[in-house]
C-alpha cells in the first residue's frame, strides 16, 4: 500500500509528447482512473509508473521513494492487462501460482496467498478446475488473483475489461470496485469508457493531448467540469454547447443567442461567480446537458420567456424511459433527453424548457469555464 | 494494448487478411474497404510502430531464435525451428544469453529496432519485464516457448511437464508396481513440481497412498542420484521402482544401484526424463518421458510466422504432451 506522486511528469517519444508536465497524486488505498481517448496519454502515464516507460522530465514517487532508476521488478507494481494468459492444462490454483512458484516462493506462504486470493475473488471452489472449465467472468478473477498473490503496493490495470462482453463487463465493474474495497489497496485503472470512470473509482483524471484537464470525484466532474473538453467528454450523449453573447439587462444577465434563445443565468449563479461581469457583450458557450432541456409542454416546473426557448424537431429517438429529440434552431443545433410523455414529433416546432439552475458558461476564447 | 489486426477486422467487418493488405498498402482492397480500415486505424491510434512495421520498415526475414541458457532439447528446439522457418523463407540468429538480462536486453533489442522480424524466446522459466514490455509496448512480435508469462497473453507453446510425470508413474502403475519413489530436484523449482503433481496423480487415480519417503529431493546432480539411492538403502525400505525426473539423477541412481549388485530391471524398473544424449547412453537403456522437441520446434516456427504475417495462432497458448518412450529399463520383473 503506498501512495504515488507524479512531479511535473513529462514524457517525449521523439517529437510527440505523449505526457506533459503531469502533476499529480494519488493517495494510498485511492482507486484512481485515468480516462481520456485515443492517444491522450494514458498507458504512458501507467507505464511510468510501473517503470516500463523511461521517464523523460520529473519524477515519480512510489510511496516515499523516487523510483526514477528502480527498476520495474523492484517497484512493488503488479499490472493487469486485457490480455492474459491462462494456462490450459494448469488448475486455477496453479494458474495463480505459477509466477511465485517460479519465484520459488516456500509452500506454506504460496498456499496462504493463493487461498487468501480466492477467497477475496470468491472462487475458492473452483481452484481445482482448469480454465477451459471457467466463464468468462471467472477467468477473469484467475488473471486478478494472479496480481493479488504478489501483494502489490499498486495495481495496474490498463482498460482490463475491454475484451469482455458488455454484460460481463457491467459485472466485473462491480467486482473491480468490491475489490478494491477488500484489497484496500492503491489501483490506478486506465480506461477511455466514461462509463467505468463514472462509476467505478474515488477520483477521475481526465487527460488530453498528454496534459491533465482535471483531477476531481465522479460527481464534481459531471457537475463542475473546468472546461469544454471535460464537459463534452463526460456524459452521454454529450452536453449541448451553443454559441452565444452575454448581455446585461437591469440587473439580469442573459445568454443571448442570435435571436434564437435568450436564457435567464440565475442571480445565485452570478453572485458566487462575479467574474462572469466581465464578460458581458462578449462571445460565450452557453453549455446544457440534455438532461437540462426538457419539452415544455410536459414540464410541470414554472416555463417562462427566461427559461425557454423554441426549437425544430429533427429526429426523435425513443429510449424506453425517455425520449431523445434532436433539436435545432436555426444555426444552433442541440439533443434533449425529455420525458417519456412528450409527443414531440418530427418537424414539430416545440418549447424547450431550459434547467437554468444546472446551465454552464464557457468563455468562446479559452473554452474554460466561467460557471 | 496494441489493437489487434483481428480488433481492426471485427469492426471494419472485414476479414483479417484485408485488413493486413489495407494496412501494408498491398492490392486487392476495394477504396471504400481501405478507407474504412484506415479510419478505425487512425480513430484508435494504437501504436503507429506496428503499423509502420508493414508501411515503411522492410521485411528482414529474420528470426531471433533467444535462448536462456542453451540445453541439449533447446538445441533440438532450434533445429527444428531453423528447418520450418528455412522451408518458409525465413532465417534464423541464434541468441545464447545465459540467463543474463543485459544480454536478453541487447538481443531483443534486434526486435524493437526491427532488424528481426520477430522472436522465438525459449525456456527462461518466467518471461521477464523487458521481454514483457518489448511485447507490449516495442510491438515486438514474439512466440515463447517452454515459458510462462504472468502478465500478458503471448503465443506460447509448452510441454505439458504434469502429463510427463504422470505418464512416468502410470506405466509404472500399469505392470503393477505399487512402491514407487519419485528422485528428483527441489521440488521448488516450477518444472520439478509440476512432475511431481503428475506422479502424485497418477498415485491417487491407483488410490494409493503417498509415502514421503519415497519422494526424494536432492540437488539434482549425479552426486543426488546416487545419494538419493543410499538413503533408501539406510532405511532399509526399498521401493520397487524409481521414476527419475533427470537425466543426471539417473545416471546418480543408477551407479549406486549397480554398486548395489542390483539389476534393472529385475529388481527395480526405472522411468527417466527426457531423450539426451546422457540417457541414451545408460545401461540397460532406459524408458523416457520424451519431450516432443521436434514438433515443440515446428509450432513455435509456424507460429512467429503467423504472428509477423498478422494472423493469431489458432491456439496463442499450445500444450503439447509428452510421450513415453519404452526402453529395457522399465520391463516388468514378472514377465
Ligand atoms: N513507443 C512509442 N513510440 C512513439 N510514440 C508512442 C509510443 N507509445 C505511445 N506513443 C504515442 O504517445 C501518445 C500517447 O500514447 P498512449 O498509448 O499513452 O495513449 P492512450 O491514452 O493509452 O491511448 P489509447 O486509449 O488508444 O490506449 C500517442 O500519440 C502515441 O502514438
Ligand atoms: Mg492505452
Amino acid at each position: 500500500m503506498a501512495k504515488v506522486t507524479l512531479t511535473n511528469v513529462t514524457k517525449r517519444f521523439g517529437d510527440v509528447v505523449a505526457v506533459n508536465n503531469a502533476n499529480l497524486e494519488i493517495k494510498d488505498k485511492e482507486f484512481l482512473i485515468l480516462v481520456g481517448p485515443s492517444g491522450c496519454g494514458k498507458t504512458t502515464t501507467l507505464r511510468m509508473v510501473a517503470g516500463l516507460e523511461e521517464i523523460t522530465e520529473g519524477t515519480i514517487e512510489i510511496g516515499d521513494t523516487v523510483v526514477n532508476d528502480v527498476p520495474p521488478k523492484d517497484r512493488d507494481i503488479a499490472m493487469v492487462f486485457q490480455n492474459y494468459a491462462l494456462y490450459p492444462h494448469m488448475d486455477v490454483y496453479n494458474n495463480m501460482a505459477f509466477g511465485l512458484k517460479l519465484r520459488k516462493f516456500p509452500k506454506e506462504e504460496i498456499d496462504r496467498r493463493v487461498n487468501e486470493a480466492a477467497e477475496i475473488l470468491g472462487i475458492k471452489n473452483l481452484l481445482d478446475r482448469k480454465p477451459k472449465q471457467l466463464s468468462g467472468g471467472q477467468r477473469q478473477r484467475v488473471a486478478l488473483g494472479r496480481a493479488i498473490v504478489r501483494e502489490p503496493k499498486v495495481f495496474l490495470m490498463d482498460e482490463p475489461l475491454s475484451n469482455l462482453d458488455a454484460k460481463l463487463r457491467v459485472q466485473m465493474r462491480t467486482e473491480l470496485s468490491k475489490l478494491h474495497d477488500r484489497l484496500q489497496t492503491t489501483m490506478i485503472y486506465v480506461t477511455h469508457d466514461q462509463v467505468e470512470a463514472m462509476t467505478m473509482g474515488d477520483r477521475i483524471v481526465v487527460m488530453r493531448d498528454g496534459l491533465i484537464q482535471q483531477v476531481d470525484s465522479p460527481l464534481n466532474l459531471y457537475n463542475n467540469p473546468v472546461n469544454m473538453f471535460v464537459a463534452g467528454f463526460i456524459g452521454s450523449p454529450a452536453m449541448n454547447f451553443l454559441d452565444a453573447k452575454l448581455v446585461k439587462e437591469g440587473e439580469t444577465y442573459y445568454l443571448e443567442g442570435n435571436g434564437d434563445f435568450k436564457i435567464a443565468i440565475p442571480a445565485d449563479k452570478v453572485a458566487t461567480n462575479p467574474e462572469i461581469k466581465s464578460y458581458v457583450g462578449k462571445d460565450v458557450v452557453f453549455g446544457i446537458r440534455p438532461e437540462d432541456l426538457e419539452d415544455a409542454a410536459v414540464v410541470e416546473k414554472p416555463v417562462t420567456d427566461d427559461n425557454s426557448y423554441m426549437a425544430t424537431v429533427e429526429v426523435v429517438e425513443p429510449m424506453g424511459s425517455e425520449i431523445y429529440l434532436y433539436l435545432t434552431a436555426n444555426e444552433h443545433s442541440m439533443i434533449a433527453r425529455v420525458d417519456s410523455h412528450s409527443t414531440a414529433k418530427v418537424g414539430d416546432n416545440v418549447k424547450l424548457y431550459v434547467n437554468t439552475s444546472n446551465l454552464h458558461v464557457f468563455d468562446a476564447e479559452t473554452e474554460l469555464a466561467i460557471l | 494494448m496494441p489493437l489487434t489486426l483481428k480488433d481492426i477486422a471485427r469492426m471494419a467487418g472485414v476479414a483479417e487478411s484485408t485488413v493486413s493488405r489495407a494496412i501494408n498498402n498491398k492490392p486487392g482492397v476495394g477504396e471504400e474497404t481501405r478507407k474504412k480500415i484506415m479510419e478505425i486505424v487512425r480513430q484508435y491510434n494504437y501504436q503507429p510502430n506496428q503499423l509502420a512495421r508493414g508501411l515503411a520498415i522492410k521485411e528482414t526475414r529474420m528470426l531471433a531464435l533467444i535462448v536462456a541458457d542453451l540445453s541439449p532439447a533447446d538445441y533440438q528446439i532450434i533445429k527444428s525451428i531453423e528447418a520450418y522457418a528455412n522451408e518458409q523463407g525465413y532465417n534464423c540468429l541464434i541468441c545464447n544469453t545465459d540467463n543474463n538480462l543485459q544480454k536478453e536486453e541487447a538481443y531483443l533489442q534486434l526486435l524493437s529496432s526491427r532488424r528481426v522480424d520477430g522472436a522465438v524466446i525459449i525456456g527462461g522459466d518466467l518471461a521477464n519485464i523487458n521481454i514483457i514490455n518489448t511485447a507490449l509496448n516495442k510491438n515486438g512480435l514474439m512466440v515463447l516457448v517452454n515459458c510462462l508469462a504472468e502478465e500478458l497473453l503471448i503465443p506460447t507453446v509448452l510441454v505439458d511437464n504434469a502429463q510427463g510425470g504422470y505418464l512416468a508413474a502410470s506405466h509404472l502403475l500399469q505392470q503393477g508396481l505399487k512402491k514407487i519413489a519419485i528422485v528428483m530436484g527441489s521440488s521448488k523449482e516450477f518444472l520439478e513440481s509440476e512432475k511431481l503433481a503428475g506422479y502424485l496423480q497418477a498415485l491417487a487415480e491407483y488410490g494409493l497412498e503417498v509415502e514421503e519417503r519415497y519422494i526424494l529431493e536432492t540437488d539434482g546432480s549425479r552426486e543426488g542420484g546416487y545419494e538419493g539411492f543410499i538413503r533408501l538403502l539406510e532405511q532399509g525400505d526399498l521401493p520397487e521402482a524409481f521414476f527419475v525426473t533427470r537425466d543426471i539423477l539417473a545416471v546418480g541412481l543408477i551407479d549406486a544401484i549397480k554398486m548395489g549388485g542390483y539389476l534393472i530391471p529385475e529388481d527395480f524398473s526405472i522411468v527417466g526424463y527426457g531423450e539426451s544424449i546422457i540417457s541414451s547412453v545408460i545401461n540397460p537403456p532406459l524408458t523416457v518421458v520424451a519431450e516432443p522437441l521436434e514438433e515443440l520446434g515446428r509450432y513455435a516456427a509456424k507460429y512467429i510466422i503467423e504472428v509477423i504475417n498478422g494472423r493469431n495462432p489458432e491456439e496463442m497458448i499450445k500444450v503439447l504432451e509428452p510421450v513415453l518412450k519404452i526402453g529395457e529399463s522399465s520391463v516388468s520383473r514378472t514377465e
